[in-house]
């Protein structure tokens, strides 16, 4: 049974009056443990099915009809039919984003940065929890060769800096599934493979699913499988 | 929590959540100074109002009553009563040495030891040996330290104490002791103590009063006595301290009159005036047939009640009392007049009403005034608030994004307004504090340098500043500040709440 099922999945964005379709009926079925690169031109919506896999935001709804806007089965389990408790729950637990411009809290340090997912999702404030979390995302960190970084802020990091941490928090929960957002696009070519690498690692120890967006060949060439997204459609696979 | 370290970190890092601070803070510590100062002053004004006056005071203004040695027997054996004491109080002038003219007073006529007993009177006496010195008195130069003059404050004390000096042949005789503020004899100093312009205890002064009789009616005659002056008296209520003299019960009861008499029996009088000796056939005056004592009067009863009872209950005994009283002597030769009809039963509220209900007023006023300005805090505190949310949208997209709820991102925003609150309120109280255990020195340090006396005691009743720092009014006052600034927060938290991650995170 594949993890993550997209069947028929529409987004459209409204500009004014005029209907922007971004999504026009993507398919698209991913096994667990598989590693699939997304590519794409810039603005075919590859961010956009991205947050609509992590159930940040919501599918098309056409008035009447249910399922208009496709359907995203994750597990066995349709995020349609999830509460907002149940999907926040499913952000914090299932799957771990890592964004294109890594989006950390600049008042946090390194450490608090990625400790903070465990604590949203622990929000019992169980010391036993508490320390686990922690314990994990130091494990984390220096994993990523940032051991002597925690108790930075954000802002005294460069570029791939930020982005392991941020990918250390996406993946301090021990996700399913990891959701990242072009995590190479902003870093030079040796420290966007050192980060795959590390990425890589992490994914032989625990045989997670990694779904990434790229335009980089290169980058995509390390996926089990590449597909396309054109005209709102995946083509390729 | 999450919440918890994001409320830290960002009160920490932060300009404008201290800036919130500080509004919650000056809008309480505002308040607070306010209510303290306007609620020290009624506290005051209402024990001052009440220091030789005692609890509930029985009063027949001008005419007095008789037999009131009965009246304060039968007061005293009720259980509600702790004490009662005979006075008189009427007008008169004052001649003090080295003075040009005399002073208009408030005579009030005191048996020493049972007004004790009644006001704690002995407690407000100025001139007695002291060991310690007033608290602001570091330099210690009050007069009544002197270890050379205990001896001579300790006689002042004593004689004050009963109203009796000695006379220049050495007996005892009824003295007076007069409002420290009287004349402007004593020069009150910053510190707190009095420096005497001229020392007046053991010196005489002339009193002349302006005797009734019993109908309330002049009688045209001389009643200026010269007495010695005992000690002084400090109320604390300017009012009184400048303008009330008190003497010897029995001396003012003798000046106005009062005292007891023997007054011809009506019911003996003779048919004509005189009457011819049928034997000698001269002419003489009737005698009358038998003559009866005149009970003496007085025209105040201050009673004090035992321990837990409260002036209106001890008002409603004194008020039976009283009845029993006045029908037990209604077929005696100067029956006391009717509860209601000559004679009133008040407590020292009652007397004090006007000014305690126009203070009490004024309080409700002025805090009504300051809540209203307190809003302001609320508002500064939403609008910060909704700037800092603004600020933050991509923080909340983000928390979203790794799994925070609507709720969780609400009461992010709410637990930050109310550790504003609770660190604005807690700065707000110990500044308050700070100014109200130091608001005395504070105001006169503006009067040196700044040359601005907010507080004059002439219009003001007091010497200080009164202040009561209430540990129930600052917990309502901080409670109310804490409020306020989660009140604020409230509606920045709900727009935080029902942003749209997506959106907050492509915000720029
Ligand atoms: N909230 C929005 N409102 C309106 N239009 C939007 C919104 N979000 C995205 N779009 C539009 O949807 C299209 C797809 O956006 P998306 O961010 O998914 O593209 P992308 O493939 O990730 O592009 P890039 O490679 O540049 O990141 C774009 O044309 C964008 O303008
Ligand atoms: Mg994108």
């Amino acid at each position: 049974m594949p993890l993550i099922t997209i069947t028929g999945l529409k987004k459209t964005y409204r500009l004014g009056r005029v209907d922007v379709p971004v999504l026009r009926g993507v398919d698209l079925s991913i096994a667990p443990g598989e590693w699939v690169a997304v590519l794409g031109a810039s603005g075919s919506g590859k961010s956009t099915l991205l947050h609509l896999m992590g159930g940040l935001d919501r599918p098309d709804r056409q008035r009447g009809s249910g399922g208009a806007g496709g359907e995203i089965v994750f597990e066995g389990r349709s995020l349609a039919d999830r509460s907002p408790r149940d999907l926040d729950r499913f952000r914090a637990k299932s799957v771990g984003f890592v964004f294109q411009f890594y989006h950390l809290l600049p008042e946090l340090t390194v450490l608090e940065n990625v400790g903070i997912a465990g604590m949203v999702l622990h929000r019992r404030r169980g010391r036993f929890r508490a320390e686990r979390v922690g314990d994990r995302a130091r494990a984390l960190l220096a994993a990523f060769g940032l051991e002597h970084r925690l108790a930075h802020r954000p802002a005294e990091l460069s570029g791939g800096e930020r982005q392991r941490v941020a990918i250390a928090r996406a993946l301090v929960n021990e996700p399913m599934a990891l959701l990242a957002d072009e995590p190479t696009g902003n870093l030079d070519r040796a420290t966007g493979q050192r980060i795959l690498d590390a990425v890589s690692a992490w994914r032989a120890k625990g045989g997670q699913t990694i779904v990434m967006v790229t335009h980089d060949p290169e980058v995509a060439a390390r996926a089990d499988r590449v597909v396309r997204l054109e005209d709102g459609r995946v083509v390729g696979g | 929590m999450y919440q918890a370290l994001l409320t830290r970190r960002y009160l920490t890092s932060k300009v404008m959540p201290l800036l919130a601070a500080l509004a919650v803070m000056l809008c309480t510590a505002m308040v607070l100074i306010v209510w303290s100062v306007m609620g020290g002053f009624l506290v005051m004004l209402m024990e001052s109002g009440r220091t030789l006056i005692g609890d509930v005071s029985i009063s027949s203004p001008g005419t007095g009553f008789a037999y009131y040695d009965d009246l304060i027997k039968r007061l005293e054996a009720d259980p509600a009563v702790d004490a009662a004491t005979p006075m008189i109080e009427g007008y008169g002038l004052l001649q003090l040495p080295a003075s040009s003219g005399p002073e208009t007073v408030v005579i009030k006529g005191v048996d020493g030891p049972s007004f004790e007993r009644v006001t704690s009177y002995a407690s407000t006496l100025w001139w007695r040996p002291l060991d310690k010195p007033l608290p602001k008195d570091a330099k210690r130069q009050d007069p009544r330290l002197s270890p050379d003059r205990r001896e001579e404050f300790a006689r002042f004390f004593a004689e004050g104490s009963t109203l009796t000096a000695r006379s220049r042949a050495g007996d005892p005789v009824g003295a007076m002791v007069l409002g420290v503020e009287v004349g402007g004899y004593n020069a009150r100093q910053v510190e707190g103590w009095y420096s005497p312009v001229v020392f007046l205890p053991g010196d005489t002064a002339t009193l002349s009063v302006l005797p009734l009789d019993r109908r309330g009616r002049v009688i045209p005659d001389q009643a200026t006595k010269v007495l010695p002056i005992a000690n002084h008296f400090r109320s604390g209520l300017y009012d009184i301290d400048a303008n009330t003299v008190l003497v010897r019960l029995d001396v003012l009861q003798k000046l106005l009159k009062m005292e007891a008499t023997a007054a011809i029996d009506p019911s003996t009088r003779a048919a004509s005036v005189t009457s011819r000796d049928p034997a000698t056939g001269r002419e003489s005056f009737n005698q009358p047939a038998a003559t009866r004592l005149a009970p003496a009067r007085i025209t105040h009863v201050l009673v004090r009640a035992k321990s837990g009872i409260d002036a209106d209950t001890l008002r409603d005994r004194c008020k039976a009392v009283y009845r029993e009283f006045q029908r037990a002597h209604a077929a005696d030769f100067d029956p006391p007049p009717p509860e209601g009809g000559g004679v009133r039963i008040l407590t020292w509220r009652d007397r004090n009403m006007t000014l305690i209900a126009a203070v009490e007023k004024e309080i409700y006023l002025v805090l009504f005034i300051f809540g209203i300005i307190s809003l302001t805090a609320v508002f500064l505190v939403l609008a910060i608030f909704w700037a800092m949310v603004s600020e933050k949208t991509k923080d909340i997209g983000i928390l979203r994004a790794i799994g925070a709820g609507r709720l969780g991102v609400a009461w992010l925003w709410l637990r930050y307004g109310l550790a504003i609150g609770v660190v604005g309120s807690a700065l707000g109280g110990a500044t308050a504090l700070l100014i109200i255990a130091n608001i005395n020195p504070i105001h006169e340090w503006l009067g040196r340098n700044l040359h601005v006396t907010v507080w004059d005691p002439r219009v003001y009743y007091f010497n200080e500043i009164p202040s009561r720092f209430e540990p129930l009014k600052a917990a309502i006052v901080l409670a109310g500040g804490v409020l306020a600034s989660v009140a604020g927060a409230l509606v920045p938290a709900v727009k935080a709440a029902r942003m749209d991650p997506i959106r907050a995170l492509r915000f720029e």
